[in-house]
């Protein structure tokens, strides 16, 4: 009997943040998909250590060249060493050392306090830029949709306009020019990224726009803002969430690699700047390049779990 | 049944193209004009350098590139230019930026044919295999691994490809190898580890779409009555139900292939070293080589329009529905 | 227009066996998350040679199932067919290799589906699709083929038929989707076609042509037919024999002149009372209370004592047997024990 409730809340489409219930509802759902769950734990922990792992490791920055390129615990490389003296090179075992758990990079940093600040930084450049996308989508996707006319046309031949740019060519032009910085690099993919968003958004409204609620709350002599803030965003929300959670590792990847490639903000440890660095010394140390690729890749995968989960659980269709 | 409507449609696109192409190219120059460090500045940099004396070489080098005048007047020559088929100078390079486009856009071509070949044929295959056979474990499996294809950072997995095929096994080689004939079993070899790398992620997203496009069809009424005429298994999913799933995935293999062209191929090439168009713009925009930059970018803008056409034209020869006016 | 005639004369057949196509114990269940649904529970009943069958009853009663499940076209998973047989020519097809069924499917028993619209192919010209299984049976060339199309539009009564067969289904209208639907059912010479619903989709003056259609089928081809329909008028129009359907069981089965003029059980009584009547002005039509049984809980007993007014204790405990009331009319009631 509830079940059939909800089923019927579903189709009405209430407002999500307004109903209990049906996040209650949808949270079963996503529940259900194993995956998904996965997800999400792997994003809480990754969140929690990006908050309060700065407290227990090392300084990322701290440089020290005495214990350099040193392998994870668990593993161990031969370095040669040339003595002067004797004129011949010796080779030693190095094995890694619970000093520095998951090794260090050729500056002798400590890869673990580097990685935990890499989390920090892609997961800010991830939040912030679907953050500023997404708003940014929303508001001309559900504009155009509601405006319709000729504002609907200038809106959507400008989103063509958008999605026809080569993307992240203009990405490295800008940061190229502009120089790196962390913060120019997450402004400049929020801008540029809300074209998806926005088409889908648009085409979710104009079907939202004709629906009895609508017209109701029209009737009733509701403003304009009222109605696009108050009726057709919030039902929309659910497919907002749905487009946000897919779209985080789009720029989590965006950043990595723009840094990756060697227009990162220098002053931080993010995981492409780490793996761009590990590039250079796969011969010597092959775990710089490893380690941060794993957390990438990682975490890209949490996102597209819990984004395919949501979305399966926010679809009626999957239903059957 | 005509398509004569089909003509005045294709005639509208390409003008549209036109526009969005202009527009495009004037952002870029904006772009890179508006840039701190004049092209000159890299000469002057190395001149000094050697020791010669930089003011007078200053105007000298300014005039002979026309980066003395105002930006408009530069602007317009360069439009001017465009539409005489010069493309402008390459500084870094010292050649027409024409040739240097001539010479290098293969590399990108072959990368991102096979690549595209490779994990279009593959994927479809899977993911036609994969809806077929929905709920087992192999299309558990199927769909777990394109989890992981499309996760996985295609620029990390070519230095992984490179650690272990490269460093730790010797099999391949870490670089391509610029001075191999292109149509050689060598080249091929050489570009092993760059397609694996970037159709990945395409061959991944391939099984994915091509999957739900497939479970779309294969419970229409269409299939059943396929099955009821007596068609084997093989011409009722290969030709009644993938024939209807094709109209979906191939808009999508279009509109990938549009967005990988400055995306994935940008950063394999980077990774691998191969000189293609994504290398040269890339190295274009570290020594402020503006012509090449403003080129690559027309080029790749071209690219992506022309092939959001051909989608929508071959559409009307895939779909029998479809109509645009 | 001249249907032809089978090159086999049929009278030789029915001295040897007078029934085409035996139905016995068919159990079709659907395995869903939510349950099993049974949808066909137990169906018997035999088709003879040059009859036309009607199987009756609501929607949802299992008549497409059992449509399906005779060419062994159920979606599986969820669907199976767990028990019983279907008989044709000495042949079980439920247990039958997947490759001899393929050779009957179309060339022997072929269907007529309820929505035209969405059993042809949207991207093949319905030249294509008919050519398509001729050749695919009868190993014709292609011009062979085509000319035969043709010919079999033409009697379905598709006018410019050359330029319909490079149609694409949706440049045809409704009506004349179902006329192509029938002539590619047709157009291997099945020995015998079930149509499912082939007029609900349409509206009244197209179905009276496609019931045209029919009539002819019957007259000039002897075709052995079973005929799904949820109207009673249509069955009195058409039909020979009726076999009235209710929760994935058969309640009832007579000569169609027994059925309209003398229903015995409940449920068919109730279907015919709902029939409208012109000659008399009513306020309302009559109807059968409640609605069809959720078929993951079919009720204990009788599946139909729910909604049924002459129910008694027995009913909602045993299943009703079969009786026999006179000859060829079965019913499954506890009333007429």
């Amino acid at each position: 009997m509830t079940e059939r409730l909800q089923n019927i809340a579903r189709k009405i489409g209430g407002p999500l943040y307004s109903n209990r219930r049906l996040i209650e509802y949808y949270w079963q759902r996503t529940q259900r998909n194993k995956l998904a769950v996965l997800g999400l734990s792997f994003i809480a922990f990754l969140i929690l250590l990006a908050l309060i792992g700065p407290f227990f490791t090392l300084d990322p920055t701290l440089v020290n060249f005495e214990e350099n390129n040193l392998p994870p615990v668990g593993f161990a490389t031969e370095e040669s060493v040339y003595n002067i003296y004797t004129d011949e090179f010796t080779t030693t075992e190095i094995s890694g050392t619970w000093k520095h758990p998951l090794g260090t990079d050729s500056k002798g940093r400590d890869m673990l306090a580097m990685i935990i600040s890499g989390a920090r930084i892609s997961l800010q450049v991830g939040l912030i830029a679907t953050g500023i996308a997404i708003t940014l989508g929303t508001i001309i996707g559900v504009l155009s949709a509601y405006l319709g006319g000729w504002a609907d046309n200038i809106l959507m031949r400008f989103t063509d306009v958008m999605m026809t740019f080569p993307f992240f060519l203009l990405l490295v032009l800008i940061v190229f020019i502009f120089g790196p910085s962390l913060a120019l690099i997450v402004l400049v993919i929020g801008i540029t990224g809300w074209t998806g968003t926005a088409r889908l958004l648009r085409s979710e409204a104009l079907s939202l726009r004709t629906r009895d609620f609508v017209t109701a709350a029209k009737a009733l002599g509701a403003s304009d803002g009222r109605v696009i803030f108050g009726h057709l965003i919030p039902n929309v929300a659910s497919l907002i969430i749905v487009i946000a959670t897919l779209s985080i590792p789009g720029v989590i990847l965006a950043e990595a690699a723009l840094s990756f490639i060697g227009l990162g903000d220098p002053t931080t440890t993010s995981w492409g700047i780490i793996l761009n660095s590990g590039q250079q010394s796969l011969d010597t140390a092959w775990w710089i390049a490893v380690e941060p690729g794993i957390m990438l890749f990682l975490t890209v995968l949490a996102f597209n779990f819990l984004g395919d989960g949501l979305r399966d659980a926010f679809d009626p269709k999957s239903n059957i | 049944m005509g398509k004569s409507w089909l003509r005045d449609y294709i005639i509208k696109r390409l003008i549209y193209a036109v526009i969005i192409a202009w527009g495009i190219v004037t952002i870029t120059f904006v772009l890179v004009r508006v840039g701190p460090s004049s092209p000159a500045d890299k000469y002057l940099a190395n001149m000094a350098a050697s020791g010669q004396d930089v003011s007078q070489i200053t105007t000298a080098i300014e005039a002979r590139y026309g980066v003395d005048k105002p930006i408009f007047e530069q602007y317009a020559d360069y439009m001017v230019n465009l539409f005489q088929w010069d493309w402008g100078w390459s500084f870094s390079t010292s050649m027409p930026v024409i040739d240097l486009i001539k010479t290098h856009w293969i590399y990108s071509f072959q990368l991102i044919l096979l690549s595209s070949l490779f994990a279009a044929f593959l994927g479809i295959l899977i993911g036609i295999y994969s809806a077929v056979k929905q709920y087992t474990k192999i299309d558990y499996t199927a769909t777990f691994l394109s989890f992981i294809g499309i996760s996985i950072p295609n620029f990390w997995l070519g230095v992984m490809l490179i650690l272990l095929f490269s460093v730790k096994l010797g099999l391949f080689k870490a670089y391509y190898d610029t001075t191999l004939p292109l149509f050689s079993l060598e080249n091929l070899k050489a570009l092993v580890l760059p397609v694996i790398t970037l159709g990945t992620g395409m061959l991944a997203g391939y099984v994915r779409y091509t999957r739900s496009a497939m479970l779309d069809n294969l419970r229409k009424g269409f299939v059943t009555t396929a099955r009821a005429k007596g068609l084997p298994e093989r011409t009722v999913i290969g030709k009644h139900a993938f024939r209807n799933a094709i109209l979906p995935l191939f808009t999508i293999i279009m509109f990938d292939l549009g967005s990988i062209v400055f995306g994935g191929a940008y950063l394999t090439e980077i990774v691998f070293g191969i000189p293609g168009l994504g290398q040269i713009s890339f190295n274009a925009i570290f020594a402020d080589d503006y012509p090449v930059v403003v080129a690559v970018t027309l080029i790749g803008t071209f690219l992506i329009l022309m092939i959001n056409l051909i989608t929508d034209v071959a559409y009307t020869y895939l779909d029998p529905r479809i109509r645009y006016d | 227009m001249g249907l032809e005639t089978p090159s086999i004369p049929r009278a030789i057949f029915k001295v040897m066996n007078n029934t085409i196509l035996g139905v016995s114990h068919l159990k079709t269940y659907f395995f869903t998350r939510r349950g099993v649904v049974k949808a066909v529970d137990g169906i018997d009943f035999e088709l003879k040679r040059g009859e036309c069958l009607c199987l009756v009853g609501e929607s949802g009663c299992g008549k497409t199932v059992t449509a399906l499940s005779i060419l062994g076209l159920i979606d599986s998973p969820p669907g199976r067919i767990i028990d019983g047989e279907v008989r044709y020519n000495n042949l079980d097809l439920v247990k039958c290799s997947p490759t001899q069924l393929r050779r009957i499917r179309g060339k022997e028993i072929a269907i007529i589906f309820q929505d035209a619209q969405s059993a042809l192919n949207p991207v093949f010209t319905i030249g294509d699709q008919i050519v398509e299984q001729i050749r695919l049976h009868l190993g014709m060339k292609y011009t062979e083929a085509r000319d035969k199309a043709m010919t079999l539009l033409k009697e379905m009564g598709i006018p410019s038929v050359e330029r319909a067969m490079s149609y694409y289904p949706h440049q045809l209208s409704g009506g004349m989707k179902q006329r192509a639907m029938i002539a590619m059912s047709l157009s291997c010479d099945p020995q015998v076609l079930i149509a499912d619903e082939p007029t609900t989709a349409v509206d009244v003056t197209i179905k009276a042509q496609i019931l045209d259609i029919f009539h002819e089928l019957k007259a000039k081809r002897q075709m052995s037919l079973i005929f799904i329909t949820h109207d009673l008028g249509v069955v009195a129009e058409i039909g020979d024999r009726a076999v009235v359907i209710y929760g994935g069981k058969v309640v009832e089965m007579a000569p169609v002149s027994k059925i309209i003029g003398n229903p015995k059980h409940p449920y068919t009584a109730g279907l015919i009372d709902c029939l409208p009547d012109i000659s008399k002005t009513t306020d309302r039509l009559a109807s059968i209370p409640g609605t069809t049984p959720n078929p993951i809980e079919l009720p204990q007993g009788c599946p139909f004592h729910p909604r049924c007014h002459k129910a008694m204790e027995i009913c909602s405990q045993q299943q009703p047997p079969e009786v026999r009331i006179s000859e060829g009319h079965e019913v499954s009631c506890h009333l007429y024990q």
